[in-house]
């Protein structure tokens, strides 16, 4: 317990700094900007920040990003009770009931409660954040190649599998994610693979090139030719107007307890994350209300439960990225990369051997809260009046960081040319309906798993068996083979359905 | 012949997947392949491809109708065309010309795809940028990057 304490003094040494705050208040404050305007995504924020990232502390630089995750959330659902415009995937789940309440004159409550259930959330993910990472990293300290092989495939077949409905598409992501990480030099033996004789490709492709291609091109050329503005509901949201009435907050507090509990068991799952948390949740309110009707027409429950399991689910991801150096989504990917530039090697050790990192950072999401709440309760007009930044003035701006940011990576003109191509497969792979997402998991975690897998043969004499005689990767190798086995035979039997159909029609 | 054109969707990307898991099992090929115990460089390549080619297979029986082939949104074409000038010019011009030149040039052709941005905005919006990222990123910063 002193042990806990003395941790935490070290986490807000960090995080209450000079630097520390300001750090954290450009994150929140860009994150809620991001969240509120269409059309810029998550990604292409991070993008934008990244050489930022790789000149000052790496903790502050995660702090940073961090704030921009779960700000964006946070000014996303703003957006989606406003104007039924969510700035980010998981926050359309809110717009559901929240635009309604907006419609009906309660945007105040709405956002209100928005607010509160996402601090819920977020405190409820952060206490089970300390409360699982650091046994967990202990006992993964404990962990042999073949465990680290079975966790990794599990994140991979997982992200492919649950909540995207085409499963053979996204694992051909996956696996097509793993052959990308190949590029580059074999470790063990210095032969480059995949390099078609080009020297910039002996480091493996660059994993900001990669992501903004995949994830900010697509963004932008999908929004480049909008020009007309969001309408806005007009007339003032005053402060006085936005307390919940009592039967609000009743009716809220369970939902906000289950929200944040759904959310923190889909955030700590490799994989899954926030999209599939939200609509859970939305569901499982929506079977327990005793008012089911009001579902649609602006139930608050359905504002309550998704905020807190959206941001429980952020916090709860962080578990297996800072403790097992397993990233769930490829927000975490990007953690972890801007971890290995300053070259910390994530794992369990990270928290043994950058405590300030660690415990700074997990303070760091508590204040960032509390910055959000502040940002956008009193202030909740003023990204009201940003949404009227036209569009088009704003995309070639992000061009501009973008590409600064990717070439200040390494100086490499060649990493340039690897966005475009990226952002042209991104394109590509949406008109095919393939998912990106699972795309870049395997890419990050493609190298990782190549090491431990050829590890854990040389340990185990060439046997396979050595993956299901252990107990921890057995048990984990199970269940993995059991997903896929579900996965393949729904998608078969869903499709022979289907022909039937259209035969028997 | 109506079947192919039905399920156009999922045959193309079968035949895009399978066309890339053959690309790198053959690839892989060139490298060492090694034994389980002992594996060589080209051996969790070949595993890859392998498995791509399989799940091409999958996605080849069960391809199933879909209702239309994707199609580009007017302006797509446009913007697409506009945004790689974008990133070409920027990338053309990085370390010949320096900061200033290529991110003007760069915002100026990403403005312009937008069919409504008029050529003046574009070049004053590509200027203000480039004179602040310079400022930024250059004066600010301290990247290793030219000016001008």
């Amino acid at each position: 317990m002193s042990s806990l304490i003395s941790d935490i003094a070290l986490g807000l040494s960090v995080a209450a700094s000079w630097e520390g705050l300001m750090y954290c208040f450009i994150g929140v404050f860009l994150g809620t900007l991001v969240g509120v305007l269409p059309g810029i995504g998550i990604m292409a924020t991070l993008a934008m920040l990244m050489p930022i990232t790789f000149h000052i502390d790496p903790t502050f630089g995660l702090i940073m990003l961090a704030g921009i995750y779960y700000g964006a959330d946070f000014g996303g659902s703003t957006a989606a009770i406003l104007m039924n415009l969510p700035g980010t995937a998981t926050s359309a789940v809110t717009g559901i009931e929240g635009y309604p309440m907006a419609q009906a004159g309660r945007a105040g409550p709405a956002l209100f409660m928005k607010a509160i259930a996402s601090f819920v959330g977020t405190m409820f993910g952060v206490v089970l954040l300390v409360g699982f990472s650091v046994p967990l990293a202990r006992v993964a300290l404990q962990f042999g190649p073949q465990e680290y092989v079975a966790l990794m495939s599990l994140g991979l077949v997982a992200a492919a599998v649950i909540g995207t409905g085409r499963s053979i598409r996204s694992l051909v992501s996956v696996t097509l994610g793993l052959a990308l990480g190949l590029i580059g030099l074999d470790l063990n033996s210095g032969v480059g693979r995949f390099t078609f004789g080009m020297t910039e490709f002996y480091d493996g492709l660059p994993l900001v090139a990669v992501a903004i291609g995949l994830f900010g091109l697509p963004e932008i050329i999908a929004n480049a030719g909008r020009s007309e503005l969001p309408k806005v509901q007009e007339g003032k949201i005053r402060m006085r107007d936005m307390m919940p009435t009592r039967e609000d907050w009743r009716r809220s507090a369970l939902p906000m307890v289950r929200g944040s509990a759904i959310g923190s068991f889909f955030g700590a799952l490799p994989g899954t994350g926030g999209l599939v948390a939200t609509f859970v949740s939305y569901a499982v309110e929506r079977k327990v209300s005793k008012h089911p009707e009001e579902f649609g027409h602006g139930a608050i429950e359905g504002v309550a439960a998704p905020e807190a399991a959206n941001n429980a689910s952020v916090q709860a991801a962080f578990i297996p990225t800072l403790s097992l150096g397993i990233p769930g989504d490829p927000v975490m990917a990007i953690m972890l990369g801007v971890m290995m530039i300053h070259g910390i090697i994530p794992g369990p050790n990270v928290i043994q051997s950058n405590p300030d990192l660690f415990w700074g950072l997990i303070v760091s999401f508590i204040i960032g809260n509390f910055m959000l709440l502040v940002l956008n309760l009193p202030m909740v007009g003023l990204w009201v009046k940003l949404l009227k930044i036209p569009y088009n003035l704003l995309f070639p701006v992000i061009v501009a960081f973008t590409c600064i940011g990717i070439y200040s990576v390494h100086y490499q003109v060649m990493d340039i040319a690897i966005l475009v191509a990226f952002g042209f497969l991104g394109v590509g792979m949406k008109a095919l309906k393939f998912e990106v997402a699972p795309l870049l998991l395997g890419f990050v975690l493609g190298p990782m798993i190549e090491q431990f897998f050829r590890r854990s043969l040389i340990v185990a004499n060439g046997d396979l068996g050595t993956f299901f005689e252990r107990p921890i990767a057995g048990t984990i190798m199970t269940i993995l083979i059991a997903i896929i086995l579900v996965a393949v035979a729904a998608n078969i039997r869903g499709k022979m359905r289907a022909r039937r159909e259209v035969r028997n029609a | 012949m109506h079947y192919l054109k039905d399920r156009a969707e999922d045959l193309i990307a079968a035949f895009v997947t399978g066309g890339i898991g053959l690309f790198i099992v053959i690839e892989s090929m060139s490298y060492r392949l090694g034994t389980l115990r002992s594996m060589g460089p080209g051996y969790f390549p070949a595993i890859i491809g392998g498995t791509m080619l399989v799940l091409a297979v999958i996605m080849l029986l069960t391809a199933q109708r879909s209702e239309r082939l994707f199609s580009l949104e007017r302006g797509q074409v446009r913007g697409v065309l506009f945004l790689t000038a974008a990133f070409g010019a920027f990338a053309l011009t990085i370390e010949s010309l320096g900061l200033l030149v290529s991110v003007t040039s760069a915002v100026f052709l990403a403005a312009l795809a937008n069919p409504n941005t008029k050529w003046p905005l574009a070049l004053i919006l590509a200027v203000c940028t480039a004179v602040v990222c310079v400022l930024i990123f250059r004066v600010g910063l301290g990247l290793q990057m030219r000016a001008y």
